[in-house]
């Protein structure tokens, strides 16, 4: 194959998510309309901007070509913890956000610590810290966590400015943040060379291990910013959700076109990569298709986005030999 | 440019196929609730009758609805003498295969057990099932192993079928407690709040509020869960053959969990909905919060209750009529595994009575010094309570 056969499957690859979303919400439009009316679609905004901001951190790790199974779990770590420190307190929350950090930060950490000086694979690390933490949790709690939420929160998790929901506006800015980062600072390139090729980077002088550590750091400090967006929506402790979280944050990435191999991926195509899945699941429940039917679509649109990305993989590939 | 096109049919087949299998993968089969009348004797009893009545009549009364039809269900009293057993001086080694920790409600059931048992003179041997029905397949084996004089089983899935009649083959009398289990089993008496009851308790309630036409939503917690399925079939049966001119615009599940409540609410919010039915107060709750944060009224809403709910909407003028499913039936399931071993007579189904309320009662329900994961109303003691650090 010639070069600009590859040049066209490397723009094929990008494109294709904007291509599906471009699908997803013509087809939306036409068998529901009614997802764009206002409260559907300040709900796909809300969504957008939760599972937007686990994604953010997913990207991270996985650019490293690592995965964090724990997300759920921090998430329901923070709800937990700011629920029993303030128990409804504003005054408190400041002290319970920074405990949720530190929590997150030790769950990092603990990941990067196995997947860098133990070897363990990434996707058993951390779905070993997420048992982990769940267990701890349950234990602690014996299922019936204590405290309330403070209702400084809501304005974190419900409020709106301007129309738009403040969650969305969060990601909105930590996207823009960390999409520069990724783009344009001697960081972000360091993050782009580990994931890649460690030997590499690590030839060349990156302090590879750091670099690792960071990404898991920074994705479970993402996931207690999303905890707190999530209690702040409900009000409550919410132990069911954190499994789903899970699946979706990796989910976003994915379908963007992040790959699951380390080293290649943007930010922007993790926004991406969040808007469809966002309108996928709220048109999903206005279908009416019940939870069978939302995970097998979901499950359909990661199997197109892997597979047209491995397309693209291999041929580009096929030129290189 | 072929290959491109090719792409995107894929994609397109992809979505559509997936539709389809969306489509098709709704149902779900159930067996009806009705104990087992295999073993020993059992012969029918008015008192049975009476008591199961009881519970549908408070509902009656406290929803304001004229007579209901109560569904045939199989009654009678089991004759237990073949498992009556002296008490040893040890007191009666009962087994609890249990829920296992993993929320409020399984926490409060297990305390109410435990405190129970202790009052009795019972030995508990406990075994939790994390909420998964795999697992209590092997809990309800090593229980048996323990030779337990009898077991109480709160029922995780249908998967437990077979182990609980190995169980009973093995002469070891079951209890099933908060839930159902196949009548295959050999299971000897089931206490629980009838999954009938609740399912038509709250849709005639939702009927009456709308006069028996309109467009309402019906929102259920896990797919596939026999405290989900068993009440929405009820309602749903109920719909069907009592009010053609309801229209069920949508079925929708939240697993529970009150973040799915309220985004399946907030997606809801623009379909004109009259009224809607659903099974617990998570729902409710997700249904209130969702409208008010949209600005709309609140339609008449049913579900299970907690305290959340209540203490959330305590001051708000909403519309909604509770059921509750009470966590310390398990003192119930106790003492009729007790009764069991000391060989006097058991109903096959003890239908566990709890006052179901609307919000004209909210205020004599709501316990605003008690923590949001309290289910009202409790009977456990202020001390139990305060150890479960759900009270102050």
């Amino acid at each position: 194959m010639n070069r600009a056969g590859s040049l066209a499957s490397d723009l094929g690859a990008r494109v294709a998510p904007l291509a599906g979303l471009a699908i997803v919400l013509v087809a939306a439009a036409i068998t529901s309309p009614s997802l764009f009316e206002s409260a559907s679609l300040r709900l796909i905004l809300f969504q957008i901007g939760l599972i937007g901001i686990t994604a953010l951190g997913q990207t991270l790790v996985l650019l490293v070509a690592g995965i964090d199974l724990s997300v759920g779990a921090v998430i329901g770590l923070t709800a937990v913890i700011v629920a029993a420190h303030t128990d409804g307190s504003n005054g408190a929350l400041p002290v319970a956000i920074i405990l949720a950090a530190a929590a997150g930060i030790g769950v990092g950490l603990l990941n990067a610590l196995l997947v860098i000086v133990r070897g363990v694979p990434p996707f058993v690390a951390t779905f070993a810290s997420f048992v982990l933490v769940e267990g701890a949790i349950t234990a602690a709690t014996r299922g019936a966590p204590s405290g309330s939420i403070p209702s400084g929160l809501h304005t974190l998790g419900a409020d709106r400015v301007a129309g738009i929901p403040v969650p969305l506006l969060v990601f909105a800015a930590l996207a823009l943040v960390v999409g520069l980062i990724l783009a344009r600072t001697i960081a972000g390139r360091k993050l782009y060379a580990t994931g890649l090729n460690p030997r590499a980077a690590a030839m060349s002088g990156i302090r590879t291990p750091l670099v690792v550590a960071a990404a898991y750091v920074a994705c479970s400090l993402f996931a207690v910013l999303a905890g707190l967006v999530d209690a702040g929506y409900i009000g409550y402790v919410d132990a069911q959700l954190s499994r789903e979280l899970n699946l979706e944050s990796i989910a976003a990435a994915v379908i963007g076109g992040v790959a699951l191999t380390g080293g290649e991926g943007t930010v922007g195509q993790t926004v991406c990569g969040v808007v469809l899945l966002a309108v996928l699941l709220v048109w999903m429940v206005e279908l009416g298709t019940g939870v069978g039917g939302q995970l097998a679509v979901e499950g359909a649109v990661i199997l197109v986005a892997v597979w047209l990305q491995r397309q693209a993989l291999t041929q580009k590939r096929s030129v290189k030999g | 440019m072929f290959s491109r096109t090719r792409v995107w049919f894929v994609v397109g087949l992809g979505l559509l196929s997936a539709l389809a299998l969306a489509a098709c993968g709704g149902g779900k089969e159930g067996t009806e609730e009705s104990a087992s009348a295999a073993n020993g004797g059992c012969k029918p009893s008015k008192s049975v009758e009476t008591a199961y009545d009881k519970a549908w009549e408070q509902g009656e009364e406290a929803f304001e609805l004229s007579k209901l039809e109560i569904p045939p269900t199989e009654l009678c009293e089991v004759d237990t003498s073949k498992w009556k057993k002296e008490e040893p001086s040890g007191g009666y080694k009962i087994a609890f295969a249990a829920q296992g920790p993993t929320n409020s409600w399984a926490a409060e059931n297990e305390e109410a057990f435990k405190t129970k048992a202790e009052e009795m003179g019972v030995e508990e041997l406990y075994a939790s099932a994390d909420g998964d029905a795999t697992k209590q397949v092997d809990n309800i084996q090593q229980l048996a192993s323990q030779e337990p004089d009898a077991m109480v089983v709160v029922p995780m899935g249908s998967s437990i079928t077979g182990q609980v009649k190995a169980a009973t083959a093995q002469g070891i009398p079951v209890v099933a407690c908060a839930g159902t289990i196949d009548p295959s089993s050999g299971v000897v008496s089931t206490v629980t709040r009838s999954y009938e009851l609740q399912g038509r308790l709250w849709a005639e309630w939702i009927a009456k509020q709308i006069d028996g036409k309109g467009r309402i939503a019906m929102i259920s917690g896990i797919a596939g869960v026999p405290t989900a399925e068993y009440p929405k079939k009820a309602a749903e049966e109920l719909f069907a053959e009592k009010y053609p001119e309801i229209e069920i615009v949508t079925k929708q599940y939240d697993d529970w969990s009150p973040t799915k409540a309220k985004t399946v609410a907030a997606s809801l919010v623009g379909k004109n909905l009259d009224a809607i039915w659903s099974d617990s107060s998570f729902t409710a709750l997700g249904v209130y919060e969702a409208y008010k944060e949209a600005g709309k009224p609140v339609p008449p809403v049913t579900g299970d209750a907690s305290n959340a709910y209540l203490k959330a909407v305590q001051n708000a003028d909403v519309k909604f009529a509770l059921s509750p499913f009470p966590p310390e039936m398990s003192t119930q399931c106790l003492e009729t595994a007790v009764s069991i071993l000391k060989g006097e007579p058991v109903p096959n189904f003890v239908n566990v009575e709890a006052p179901a309320f609307t919000e004209k009662e909210k205020k004599k329900y709501v316990r605003p010094e008690c923590s949001e994961n309290l289910w009202v109303p409790t009977k456990l003691s202020d001390e139990e309570l305060k150890s479960l650090k759900l009270c102050e």
